[in-house]
């Protein structure tokens, strides 16, 4: 690091851009006071004990964590069939296959959300969990294909054959050989697709009703009518979360093998 | 016949394989000897790799049929088939250890707990890693891996054990020292092995026979010395190293191997017909280089207009009596009428 000063210099800077305003924002939510401000006055837990009690944050909480296992799940019962198809299937239209999932990357957001909104809402009146949930497993799928398919590409399929030529069926093949082998894989995809479905706010601006409400609108709601720590607390604790499930990504895959699974 | 093919481990009756418009592997008929180890040897896109995933049943051959034991199997999976096989890239199971590796098989063939243990450790005995047993895969040098891929396939007691380039990923000494430990393992284990490699000295060194192949057909099946002495074709001799082609008496082409060939320095300017017949080869011409190979010097002759005779001399016989040869002098080289390989063009 001591030969590249300006590298270290811009790294310094861009970490600071990034957490400084978080810190601010973790530091102000233990405030005494009443209004978000730095420094914070005084110390207290008073707004964390607020945010656990106001029900409309527990409430989309919940409906948001509900839609990024699901739609996690589901986007995962779909892609990995067809990672699997891409990358041992020997088919010729493997790369369009592969283009086609990974399209929805391309088309904004709120472009889904309101094809959704039209077919699903209006047309088949299903109700907004519905609608979501099929808007985030196809936002969901570029990561699911795209990451599964990368340990896949990378591992060799002599491993699979020769679970074969000892014996194993297809079905014991994969069991024993190909899911083990795309155990890394499988827990990136898991992890990013959570992320991305929590706190996805597009589809939901368009797609959400009374009932089912998600948790990063709901927050974006509550800042537009009242500006008070304890939007700040609810944040410090959604952090504390993230944080958890970093360390365990960390410690079971590692997070060059998590997010460099993207671009290979 | 019936009794040929019942005798063989493993034949191809007229097996083709086509990939769109090329053909990979063209009408080959084949046996391989029981307990003997067979080699499949020629350059890259020969049809050795592909002939071998036939018989592994990785591939579907396009036409023909393959019997192992007898029985056709031309249509079996590889699950199927009870053959042991080592990949080049050894291809070990990441996530097992060294010893779950080698009791994979054993598990599916559902042998009870106890035999399963004695198996692999008697398989790894065979492989000298006994020590090794409980690590992975990544914590072993290339050719403890290749071992243990050895002591995998065989630890099935496969009715044929395949190996696809088994030694091309590890250092020359060590290959060298594996030719020897494969051909241990199967004097030991009595099993039939087909080998597939495009290096001549490992096909020389470890069959028992040699099916020497090109575009998908076969060149020459025989014993390494058969094949060494008496190459058939220019492609088999050009494959082994054989370097000097000329025309025969009737036309026909010949080749003599560079160590059979002698070299006498010419006087004056007495030229000589060549010959080249049924009692020897008697050619004259000069001298284009020589070079200082340790024990042996390669001297390069231009004989006629594109004939150019590459002699082998091994110090100390013939050279050491002989005045040093240079670029420029008038030779005449010549061989034994038994050193004398007539081929065909091919």
């Amino acid at each position: 690091m001591r030969s590249r000063p300006v590298l270290l210099g811009l790294a310094v800077v861009g970490y600071a851009v990034m957490i400084v305003p978080i810190l601010f924002v973790v530091v102000s939510s233990f405030t005494a006071g009443k209004t978000l401000s730095f420094p914070p006055q005084g110390f207290s837990l008073q707004w964390f004990e607020k945010a656990l009690s106001y029900t409309p944050f527990i409430d989309a909480l919940g409906s948001s964590v509900l839609l990024a296992i699901v739609s996690t799940i589901l986007a995962l019962g779909f892609g990995v069939p067809v990672a699997l198809g891409i990358a041992r299937g020997r088919m010729r239209s493997a790369p369009i296959i592969q283009s086609f999932f990974v399209s929805p990357l391309i088309v904004p957001e709120l472009v889904i959300g309101l094809a959704l909104y039209q077919q699903v809402m209006i047309t088949l009146r299903l109700d907004s969990f519905v609608a979501l949930l099929i808007g985030h497993i196809v936002i969901l799928l570029p990561y699911t294909v795209r990451v599964t398919g990368a340990t896949l590409a990378l591992s060799d399929t002599s491993i699979e054959d020769a679970a074969r030529g000892l014996g194993a069926g297809p079905w014991h093949t994969f069991r024993t050989v190909t899911l083990p082998l795309m155990r890394p894989g499988l827990i990136s995809a898991a992890l990013l697709s959570f992320i991305t479905s929590f706190n996805n706010v597009p589809l939901s601006l368009l797609l959400q009703s009374r009932e089912f409400r998600t948790f990063p609108v709901t927050m974006l709601d509550y800042v537009q009518q009242s500006y008070d720590p304890m939007i700040a607390a609810m944040s410090t604790l959604i952090m504390a979360g993230t944080v958890v499930i970093a360390i365990i990504a960390e410690r079971t895959v590692g997070f060059a093998r998590i997010f460099g699974g993207i671009n290979q | 016949m019936s009794t040929v093919s019942t005798l063989a481990a493993a034949e191809f009756r007229g097996i083709s394989q086509v990939y769109g418009s090329s053909v990979a592997v063209d009408d080959i008929d084949l046996q391989i000897q029981r307990g003997a180890l067979t080699t499949l040897l020629g350059p890259s896109g020969c049809g050795k790799t592909t002939s071998l995933r036939m018989l592994a049943g990785y591939l579907k051959p396009t036409a023909g049929s393959i019997l192992i034991d007898g029985v056709d199997a031309t249509r079996l999976p590889p699950e199927k088939r009870d053959l042991g096989m080592v990949f080049q890239s050894y291809a070990l199971f990441p996530h097992l250890t060294i010893a779950e590796n080698v009791a994979y098989g054993l598990r599916i063939r559902k042998l009870p707990a106890q035999d399963r243990a004695a198996r692999v450790a008697e398989c790894l005995e065979l492989v000298g890693l006994g020590h090794l047993a409980d690590r992975k895969p990544k914590a072993l040098s290339g050719g403890q891996q290749q071992r243990v891929a050895l002591a995998r396939a065989i630890a099935i007691r496969p009715k044929l054990l395949l190996l696809d380039e088994p030694l091309s990923n590890l250092d020359a000494r060590l290959r060298i020292q594996m030719r020897a430990e494969i051909r241990r393992i199967q004097a030991e284990t009595g099993l039939t092995v087909v080998l597939v490699t495009h290096d001549q000295d490992e096909a020389l060194e470890m069959s028992d026979a040699m099916v020497v192949m090109r575009a998908g057909r076969i060149m020459q099946t025989g014993s390494p010395s058969e094949v060494f002495t008496r190459p058939a074709n220019r492609f088999v001799a050009d494959f082994l190293g054989y370097e000097n082609f000329l025309s025969g008496p009737d036309g026909g082409l010949i080749t003599v191997r560079p160590e059979h060939l002698q070299v006498r320095a010419l006087d004056g300017a007495g030229a000589i017909d060549s010959s080249v017949g049924a009692d020897g080869l008697l050619v004259p011409g000069t001298v284009t280089s020589v070079a200082y190979r340790g024990t042996d010097e390669v001297v390069t002759v231009s004989a006629a207009a594109d004939v150019t005779l590459t002699v082998a001399l091994h110090r100390g016989s013939q050279s050491a009596h002989l005045p040093p040869l240079g670029p420029g002098d008038r030779v005449e080289v010549s061989a034994h009428a038994g050193d004398v390989i007539p081929l065909t063009e091919a």
